[in-house]
């Protein structure tokens, strides 16, 4: 009787410690090869171990690899910025069986693929507003090579996007407009051509994405598409497709990019719940995320740098994401 | 004290920054203030280019061929060759390459001939100076092993993408071989012929134009031969600044893995390649021949 009491005390104590170290030790956070997410896995690291007294590792991921790891053995414990298009439908599942849960939906406003313009040319024709606007107007984008039509830069030689915009121009019928799409060869060259333009004050009209560096640093503005978004449909069976695939693209608006900051179960309960809340709340506006990646890029700042950049210089937005104790101490911690 | 042995005492990393900002804003502001002229300045050139171009991609397939197959005809005399030619089109044609080698046929030709009526010239002026040559030889070794993309960068900046560029991105890579062999050919003629010319009373310009440039010829000729090959290696990168061409397709095989697709149009680079190669090696042995009657 005695040893089954004793043994029963040791398996509380045990129990107890380990529940202990559980509450926010070891938790990983995993960061991605670009600007955006590892800065928000730097930021996150830096407000959960001072702020919550947590403690944190960074592991270098990929996207699938981190999501896989996180489903399957429940580690890394956080994906701050983890883009889910492609595998939305297991990732849905496994919040259903309460195994992740998805926190924050758009950490970052404003993110996303889309067509763009520089300042230069909002500020010329500020009566264009969307994508349905301006395919009147080819005159305004002259191709160097045919003055007689409009210039529309797209997505460099085999990139998926390129097949999406090829699709789109011909949904928006904008050849017979008067159009001409232009293959800018590389990354090199698509940011060389927004560079030029954007330097110079001159027209331009392409494809992009944000949050990006390009973006915050030539401010460039994304046309709303002024069509609705025509259906997932459409856009998996069509859109996303080559040419042959895609005999009748229908006009549309860009898919909204399913871009999640993503827990596991363990870290929920582990974690204190303003922790938690905090990562729900914490949506970075995209004018400051490109900010920051301008400021990445300019130093050559790592994640872990521009997070001090950001706690320092960005205290207005931050602020609003943790209790106000909170954001005391992790203001002191600097 | 030994620490400063080992740590390099580089410039500060502010001071650097300001340098590289320096350097890149003042481009950007010239590039501001003076890209519009310089794109001004290439315009024909880029209409010649567009001109070209269209005139090889409308014109009738038979009619293209037609006229290669004479070219290769004058140039070489050789029916083999001929026949060559004109079944690597008929190839190329039937593997729906025709348009892309169209346009990447019009830059390279274009290309090259402005790389020999540049280089040629220089060549010519580094075999008479030792001082010129003393000042471009180091530029000729920049100009080959600089990465391409170094200078492509502002060369965007200041003209954009597409033709011109990549125009300019080929000569710089492509120009340097005329330029050494012209140098070299003209260097190794032989003095007393020189020294016989001026006996004659002959003034300089028909000394070089009578003497040395025909006895340089087989070098000249092989620079020229070196230009083409090198200007056709570069129709990858010049895809890259936005030149249509082989090359885009190409970069579209490299990024999705399309092996047939890169395979497919990498031979047809190779295609031209060859046949550019046979033409200029047999129409330099042909003038040799010529240039040679009475000494065999």
């Amino acid at each position: 009787m005695k040893i089954i009491k004793s043994i029963f005390y040791i398996l509380t104590v045990v129990f107890f410690t380990a529940s202990a170290n559980a509450a926010c030790k070891d938790i990983k956070i995993a960061t991605m090869t670009w600007a955006s997410a590892q800065l928000m896995a730097q930021v996150d690291k830096l407000v959960l171990e001072k702020g919550f007294g947590c403690e944190v590792e960074i592991i270098q991921a990929d996207t699938m690899p981190a999501f896989t790891g996180m489903n399957e053995k429940g580690s890394p414990d956080l994906v701050p910025e983890l883009w889910a298009n492609s595998f939305i439908t297991p990732l849905n599942k496994a919040v259903k069986e309460g195994r992740l849960h998805v926190l924050n939906k758009g950490p970052i406003t404003g993110l996303g693929e889309g067509w763009w313009v520089t300042p230069a040319f909002r500020k010329k024709h500020p009566e264009i507003k969307t994508v349905q606007d301006l395919i009147k107007r080819p005159d305004l984008f002259p191709h160097p090579e045919d003055k007689s039509k409009g210039a529309f830069v797209t997505c460099p030689a085999g990139w998926a996007c390129q097949l999406s915009n090829a699709n789109l121009f011909r949904a928006f019928d904008m050849e017979k407009k008067g159009w001409k799409m232009v293959d800018p060869g590389s990354a090199a060259g698509l940011d060389g051509t927004i560079a030029k333009a954007a330097e110079r004050g001159q027209n331009w009209v392409g494809y992009y994405w944000a949050p990006t560096a390009i973006i915050g640093k030539y401010k460039l503005i994304k046309l709303d598409w002024g069509v609705p978004f025509a259906g997932k449909d459409n856009w998996d069976n069509c859109i996303v497709k080559a040419e042959k695939d895609c005999a009748n693209p229908k006009p549309t608006a860009w898919i909204t990019p399913a871009v999640n900051t993503v827990i596991t179960d363990k870290f929920k309960k582990s974690a204190d719940a303003n922790a938690v809340k905090y990562l729900e709340k914490r949506t970075y506006p995209g004018e400051v995320m490109n900010g920051m990646l301008v400021y990445m890029g300019e130093n050559q700042a790592e994640g872990s740098d521009a997070a001090i950049e950001f706690i320092q210089k960005h205290e207005a937005v931050w602020k609003n994401w943790v209790p106000a104790d909170v954001a005391a101490k992790i203001k002191k911690s600097l | 004290m030994m620490e400063s042995l080992f740590k390099f005492p580089s410039l500060g990393r502010e001071t650097l920054r300001d340098f590289k900002k320096g350097i890149d804003s003042s481009f950007k502001e010239f590039s501001r203030t003076h890209g519009e002229g310089i794109e001004n300045f290439f315009e024909p050139l880029l209409q010649f280019l567009v001109w070209f171009e269209k005139l090889l991609i409308n014109s009738p397939w038979p009619l293209v061929i037609a006229v290669i197959a004479f070219l290769t005809w004058k140039a070489s005399k050789k029916l083999t060759l001929v026949a060559g030619t004109i079944f690597a089109f008929v190839m190329i044609g039937l593997f729906g390459m025709w348009k892309d080698t169209m346009s990447t046929l019009a830059i390279i030709s274009v290309a090259t001939f402005l790389c020999l009526l540049l280089g040629a010239p220089i060549g010519i002026l580094m075999a008479k100076s030792n001082r010129a040559s003393m000042i471009i030889s180091p530029v000729l070794d920049t100009m080959q092993t600089i990465p391409t993309f170094v200078y492509l960068i502002p060369i965007i900046m200041l003209l954009g993408i597409g033709k011109v560029p990549g125009l300019i991105a080929v000569c710089v890579y492509a120009i340097p071989p005329i330029v050494r062999l012209t140098n070299l050919g003209i260097r190794e003629v032989n003095s007393k012929l020189i020294e016989a010319g001026k006996a004659l009373g002959l003034s300089k310009l028909v000394i070089l134009y009578r003497i040395e440039f025909p006895l340089a010829l087989p070098s000249i000729m092989t620079g020229v031969n070196q230009t083409i090959m090198m200007s056709l290696s570069m129709v990858v990168i010049a895809s890259m600044i936005g030149v249509a061409g082989l090359g885009l397709p190409i970069l579209r095989s490299i990024s999705n893995q399309f092996l047939a697709l890169g395979l497919m149009n990498g031979l047809a680079i190779v295609a031209l390649a060859v046949i550019f190669d046979r033409i200029s090696q047999h129409y330099a042995r042909r003038v040799q021949k010529h240039k040679e009657v009475g000494r065999k």
